[in-house]
């Protein structure tokens, strides 16, 4: 499947399939614009703690679980590439 | 000294990198065959969905492994067993990695790898693998361990009337805390404890409890000794090599340090 | 052979309400908490926590330096409250040190040895020097320090089943002097505070940055507590409440999240009824694992209101105490004995608005009457489920 990833969308991928060890997932594989989470990839409540924690180790900004946004910054890789765009200070 | 009721082991299973099963292991105890050159670093956990596969350690993988393959051995479902599950020291890559983490930058521990270091998380990865409601129990019990697990899965058995499925493992230990807790390899074994006298051959346990001064347990002698030897579990191989033995055999395992469990098996 | 009751002939609590069995009535009667600000956690952490005053300068004793710790220093500190170490040297000399098991419950025993180890290890690496006794970085730790402070020698085994361990140490001494292993147990739990489980579960976002406020609407999570609790088990003609049975049972839904429906809670439940003779309505006196967790109380709050009738006292004494995770079992049970031999029923401490899931049984205001028959709930991490069901010396 050819999907188009931006540089930034891509990296994220990558830490995404390493920090929660998905398997049979290449990162250059994941759609944009899909679900992270249920349906998608398939990710579950403690995968959004886990990839928030790796998100402030290699971006230096915290993602709040209380954030009412939430539902959009986590809809998709794009949507959450694009938020760390906004906020990573690293 | 106390004897229980005699229980029969209806089902057996082994794990460890050169010994992946337990026709495997058999057969090197006996002097059958020599230990194969290949080592497999962990088993698959294929019972778990791919959210729960993917964050298992390598504990959990080798429980459900042995698990998995004495039920089938037994023949018993394993959604049905209550189970035992015994481990000296628990994932000690789990206790490094959280030692290590708090000592530098406490914040940033791991939730999935937090909520995979309770001594229980191989018996709830087995629940949830199994969808077993039965009620499961997770002990340690130091270098006691094997025994002491041992003996409650015999008394779960006998209490309810039903089979009961006994797990033991021990893992590799990382970092400073090797020096304290120190354990080489993968070792997972597995047994299922029938009451009724199953349909196909199986042996005849008896577990005798015994007061003593100090307790001789039986040693390990068997060309699969080696390959164990520096697991924190290696104390349960001597029943392994009774089990591996088709004629009837007796065998001492320590309870405690003026307790042993003299094993018979028929 | 089928469960056989025993009775309690000796328990004790230690826990940040208080030491021993009359201080934590005063505390449960004055409505009297033991929640403070956290201040143990080496690196910041915004919570409340249950901590034990004063075990920074109660070391062990001499002869048991080998088990120094924080953990086995509560420990220590529960055998010597209440009489509980003269009451198990007596039943040692009725039934000798062979014939008295240890089964003890913890979640995270002294591993808090070891992250302090790890604190200030040597420049080469190594264990600290004084820090170099294996049997503290093991989770039978607990297990072997109690067996040789109260010098027994018959079975002795650590139960680390996450929150429901100190509860399922009743159940598994139950089988084993009904098996004829032993004539009588010790029974109980130790767990101390420790950064693992601070900021453990502080990184699944289940710690509350004020009093914890069990099953209320605006709960916001737990507060985590340390305690130790000890309880004598020993067959009649003993004298004590008794306990009556158990059940229980496993979630098999995930690791750290209770089943929606709360289906394993129900048949532990069920059991434990079954096992004790009891319908719901015979029961007087709930003690709820109530932990201030969203997903806890919201499922074990709707168990209770299908189970029980309105009659019936339910409440989490979690506001006293904190979470004190493998403690929490022996700590609740303690309660539980309390409210049978004093007639008082806590209600649910720090609580002002019961979530829209409770029924009329989960109270926040004390009350006090005759309590005959009563349970305790503990559900843990893993899906572990144990109720335990006990009765009013009278009630046998």
């Amino acid at each position: 499947m050819a999907v188009s990833q931006s540089d930034g969308e891509r990296e994220l991928a990558e830490l995404i399939v390493t920090a929660l060890n998905l398997e049979g997932v290449l990162p250059e594989e994941i759609d944009p614009e899909a679900p992270l989470f249920k349906t998608g990839l398939g990710l579950d409540s403690i995968d959004a703690l886990e990839l928030a924690l790796e998100i402030s180790k290699r971006y230096g900004f915290q993602l709040r679980s209380d954030d009412e946004n939430n539902v959009h910054i986590f809809a998709s890789l794009r949507s959450l590439a694009q938020h760390i765009a906004q906020h990573r200070v690293n | 000294m106390t004897q229980l009721p005699p229980v029969h082991v209806e089902g057996v299973a082994f794990w460890t990198a050169q010994l992946p099963d337990w026709q495997t292991a058999r057969a090197v105890i006996r002097g059958e065959s020599l230990p194969p050159q290949a080592r497999i670093a962990r088993p698959t956990p294929a019972l778990l969905a791919p959210t729960e596969r993917r964050r298992a350690p390598d504990t959990v993988a080798v429980a459900l492994e042995v698990g998995m393959r004495a039920c089938e051995a037994a023949g018993q479902d394993p959604a049905m067993l209550a189970a035992v599950f015994a481990s000296t020291h628990g994932d000690l890559a789990i206790s490094d990695y959280l030692c290590a983490t708090l000592a530098a930058t406490p914040a940033l521990i791991s939730p999935t790898r937090f909520h995979n270091s309770v001594h229980n998380a191989a018996a709830g990865y087995w629940s949830i693998g199994t969808k077993a409601h039965a009620p499961y129990t997770a002990l340690s019990a130091s270098v006691h361990t094997f025994g002491n697990g041992l003996l409650e899965a015999a008394t779960q058995a006998l209490s309810a009337g039903q089979p009961v499925l006994y797990v033991a493992f021990d893992a590799e230990a990382r970092g400073a805390l090797a020096s304290m807790a120190p354990s080489r390899g993968l070792l997972g074994v597995a047994v299922v404890l029938g009451v009724e006298t199953p349909a196909k051959p199986s042996r005849r346990l008896t577990l005798t409890v015994a007061p003593c001064d100090t307790p001789r347990p039986t040693s390990a002698r068997s060309p699969a000794a080696s390959l164990v030897a520096h697991n924190a579990l290696a104390p349960c191989l001597p029943f392994f090599e009774a089990l591996a033995d088709p004629s009837p055999r007796a065998l001492v395992l320590t309870l405690g340090e003026q307790l042993e469990l003299q094993v018979g098996l028929q | 052979m089928h469960f056989q009751p025993l009775v309690v002939s000796a328990y004790t609590l230690c826990t940040a309400a208080g030491d021993g069995r009359a201080a934590t009535l005063h505390a449960l009667r004055e409505r009297r908490g033991g929640l403070r600000r956290n201040d143990f956690s080496h690196s910041p952490l915004e919570t409340w926590i249950g901590r034990i005053a004063g075990l920074e300068h109660q070391p062990l004793p001499a002869h048991l330096a080998a088990w120094e710790c924080r953990n086995n220093r509560l420990a220590w500190r529960g055998l010597l409250t209440d009489g509980f170490l003269a009451a198990v040297a007596a039943a040692r000399k009725r039934y000798g040190a062979h014939r008295i098991a240890v089964v003890l419950g913890t979640s995270t025993s002294s591993i808090g040895a070891s992250e302090e180890a790890y604190r200030r290890l040597e420049p080469d690496g190594s264990y600290p020097p004084d820090l170099r006794r294996p049997i503290v970085h093991t989770p039978h730790s607990l297990g072997d320090f109690v067996q040789h402070a109260l010098q027994l020698h018959g079975l002795c085994v650590t139960v680390a089943t996450a929150c429901s361990s100190s509860a399922k140490v009743f159940a598994q001494a139950e089988r084993l002097l009904r098996a004829g292993l032993a004539d009588a147990a010790v029974v109980g739990g130790v767990d101390t505070l420790c950064g693992s489980v601070l900021f453990g579960f502080n990184s699944l976002e289940l710690v509350s940055p004020e009093p914890c406020r069990p099953f209320d609407a605006e709960r916001r999570g737990i507060n985590l507590g340390e305690a130790a609790g000890f309880a004598l088990l020993e067959r009649e003609p003993a004298r004590g409440p008794r306990f009556i049975g158990y059940g229980e049972s496993s979630d098999a839904h995930h690791m750290s999240a209770p089943h929606p429906e709360g289906l394993g809670a129900r048949m532990a439940l069920e059991q434990a009824l079954a096992r004790s003779g009891m319908q719901p309505q015979d029961v007087d006196y709930l003690n709820l694992h109530g932990t201030a967790s969203l997903r806890n109380d919201e499922v074990e709050a709707r168990l209770v209101a299908e189970i029980f009738p309105a009659g019936v006292f339910a409440s989490s004494t979690k506001g006293w105490t904190g979470h004190t995770l493998g403690a929490a079992g022996i700590v609740e049970a303690a309660i539980t004995l309390l409210a049978l031999e004093h007639g008082i029923l806590p209600g649910t401490l720090n609580t002002r608005r019961l979530d829209a899931a409770c029924g009329p049984q989960i109270r926040c205001e004390n009350s006090a009457g005759e309590v005959r028959r009563a349970m305790s709930f503990s559900f843990g991490f893993g899906g572990s489920n144990c109720v335990l069901a006990f009765a009013r010396e009278a009630q046998a």
